[in-house]
């Protein structure tokens, strides 16, 4: 077998330029096919990673705009407390607030993202100086924030450290606000997916509601579920309470779940057209796979008449092109998992390195099943017809080709 | 043991191509002890590759019985036949017919290889085949490296590797010329001094002078079958006639 193995890659060298052409659609195919792969397993990492800087069990609930009457479908302060209590699972529920606005602090006036938030927190982001919004800044409306870790970079540039930075303050218009707390990095966030609930300044929501809803009916419900709640039962129970006590206005949740649901979405589609490519150039790749060993076998004949003459069987023959087949079949899927592996890396490190900070293993062990199963195929299906061909060579007439 | 080598017994070789039937052989009956030297003789067509290919279980012959060193050929299968060009002969081809890329000693092995002789003992044994041959030391050429007279040394190197009963050869030295023929027209002796059965296919009156034994076909027939002169002879006076068109 070895002597077969080897003979074939001389083989191979002597023809190099024929070699070459015949495996570049393998190569494409099966590097297509894996950095694909690799890409997708890399976005789902991603998104999941992305989702990891919020708290998944959140939604929020809205009016359906298109309805009878609007004025009665408007929530309330008091539809908080409703789902608070009538919704099992519900950790919290608070106005679900969120404007970009000008933040200031000393000479810097900054456009940022503000809103109200919970002393339940939605955010995962660590708290790297003071604290986050108590239960006593919600209860007593206290006019405190808490900062981003891009809010307190752009709006203290030259603070030598966050703790020197807690109790300044920050003005949105002319409200005031002290700086309760800073929050580190969130290493992973959906803004990224061009969307991010998490503020770069947070007030109590009850201080919020008071400055800037007062009067106002509720735009919509923020709700973040205990761990253990599953969202569907969550969001239908709320939308179902709501409704009966609104007189059977109609209610919308949207949740994190529509994302991840249209990034999967997306990389099925990719994955379809790049599979189909894939399968195209693998059929085209084992027709030039076939072609070179067709070639081979009629520029072999004489060969293959001595070795039938020394002693070799028909099966013997077809062994030796089979071994052919599978070296050529195998060399360029190898080739092509390597280039598709390092595809696959560099779109990581460009794309989605960039959304999640992180990049997912290289699947190596399921590439090699992957490529050993290609070149397996190939060389079954269009291997067999020049093996064949070569087995069935007439010694007597191979030997009087001249 | 057998004494007969090959015993082939009314053999009919019919070719057909498209309508047309040929009858390359048309009842060959030929016996050939063991360590006999027989030259097969004819005109170009007259069958002399045919019966050949038959005698080295290349071909089957359309109608007769073939016993090779005892054993009835016409019943095996394509393994079976492979395994007795494989042990029992040995070919020597018109055109060398070595393998072009593999260099002497790997063609020299390569029936060891199918006779799943180890790497190891595959390399000793073309060594020495080799230096049977006088090229212990263009082992490593390859076939367009060497002469004629040494391709042709090297395929009977090869033909003698496995230690078969019979050697074959058609117009062994058809494409050498008179001085490369005379080498290997020697080695056939020595060989055959070495108890060989060697069968050679010839249209040259000289070549076949070396034989004990002139097979002459036309048409597919046995036209004659004689002894050579020395046939009789023996091995001394044989080595003192062979000198005598060298001096
Ligand atoms: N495969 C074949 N198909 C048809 N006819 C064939 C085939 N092989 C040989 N023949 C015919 O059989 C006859 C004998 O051929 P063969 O090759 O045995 O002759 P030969 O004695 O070896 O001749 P030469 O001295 O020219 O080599 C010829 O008429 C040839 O045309
Ligand atoms: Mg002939």
């Amino acid at each position: 077998m070895v002597d077969y193995i080897r003979e074939t890659l001389e083989l191979m060298q002597a023809n190099l330029t024929r070699t070459v052409l015949t495996l570049v659609g393998l190569v494409v195919g099966v590097a297509a096919i894996i950095s694909i792969q690799v890409a997708a397993a890399g976005m789902a990492a991603a998104v999941n990673g992305a989702f990891r800087g919020i708290n998944m069990n959140t939604f929020f609930i809205f009016p359906k705009s298109t309805q009878g009457s609007t004025q009665r479908a408007n929530l309330g302060l008091s539809d908080l407390k409703l789902l608070d209590r009538n919704v099992p699972g519900v950790e919290t529920a608070i106005p679900f607030g969120q404007t970009r606005t000008i933040v200031s602090a000393g000479h810097q006036h900054i456009m940022l993202k503000f809103g109200g938030e919970s002393y339940r927190r939605f955010s995962t982001a660590p708290v790297v100086a003071g604290h986050a919004i108590t239960r006593s800044d919600v209860e007593n409306a206290t006019p405190v924030c808490v900062l981003s870790a891009k809010a307190y970079k752009r709006l203290f540039p030259h603070a030598a450290d966050p703790e020197t930075v807690l109790g300044q303050s920050v003005y949105v218009g002319p409200k005031r606000y002290v700086v309760a707390g800073i929050l580190g990095p969130a290493t992973l966030s959906t803004a990224s997916l061009g969307f991010d609930i998490n503020n770069d300044v947070v007030i109590p929501y009850t201080t919020f509601y008071n400055d800037y809803q007062r009067g106002r009916p509720l735009f919509g419900i923020q709700v973040l579920g205990s761990r253990d709640a599953t969202l569907a039962t969550l969001e239908a129970n709320a939308k179902r309470v709501l409704s009966d006590a609104h007189g059977g206005s109609i209610y919308q949740t949207f949740d994190f779940g529509f994302f991840t649901k249209k990034v999967d979405g997306f990389f099925g589609v990719i994955g379809t057209i790049v599979g189909a490519v894939g399968a195209i150039s693998l059929l085209v790749a084992g027709i030039g796979i076939m072609n070179i060993l067709f070639v081979s076998v009629s520029e072999r004949t004489r060969e293959i008449g001595i070795r039938r003459a020394i002693g070799a069987s028909r099966a013997t023959i077809l062994i030796q092109f089979f071994v052919e087949a599978f070296v050529l079949a195998f060399s360029g899927s190898l080739i092509g998992m390597l280039a598709g592996l390092g595809i696959g890396e560099l779109a990581q490190q460009i794309l989605i390195a960039r959304i999640s900070g992180t990049i997912a293993a290289l699947p190596w062990t399921q590439a090699i099943l992957l490529a050993t199963l290609f070149a397996t195929i190939v060389t079954l299906v269009f291997g067999t017809l020049p093996a064949l061909r070569a087995a069935s060579v007439d010694p007597i007439e191979a030997l009087r080709y001249e | 043991m057998n004494d007969i080598a090959i015993d082939l017994q009314e053999i009919v070789k019919t070719y057909k191509t498209g309508s047309i039937e040929v009858q390359a052989l048309r009842g060959v009956t030929l016996r050939i002890e063991r360590g006999e030297y027989v030259a097969i003789m004819g005109p170009s067509g007259s069958g002399k590759s045919t019966l050949m290919n038959v005698i080295g279980c290349l071909d089957r012959p359309t109608l007769g019985n073939y016993r090779l060193d005892g054993i009835d050929v016409s019943a095996l299968d394509d393994r079976a036949l492979a395994k007795i060009r494989l042990e029992k002969l040995g070919f020597i081809f018109q055109g060398f017919n070595l393998l072009p890329r593999t260099d002497a000693m790997k063609n020299v092995s390569l029936p060891l290889f199918y006779a799943k002789v180890s790497p190891k003992e595959r390399r000793e044994r073309a060594q020495r085949a080799l230096a049977e041959v006088g090229l212990a030391d263009r082992a490593h050429h390859r076939p367009s490296e060497l002469s004629g007279g040494q391709q042709q040394r090297v395929a009977i190197a090869r033909a003698l590797i496995n230690n078969p009963a019979v050697l074959l050869a058609d117009e062994p030295t058809g494409n050498l010329d008179t001085a490369t023929s005379e080498e290997i027209l020697s080695l056939f002796k020595s060989l055959h001094r070495s108890g060989r059965t060697i069968v050679v296919v010839t249209h040259d009156e000289e070549v076949a002078e070396r034989a004990n034994r002139v097979v002459r076909l036309r048409d597919g027939l046995i036209l004659s079958d004689t002894p050579t002169p020395h046939g009789h002879f023996s091995e001394g006076s044989v080595v003192q006639r062979e000198a005598i068109p060298q001096s």
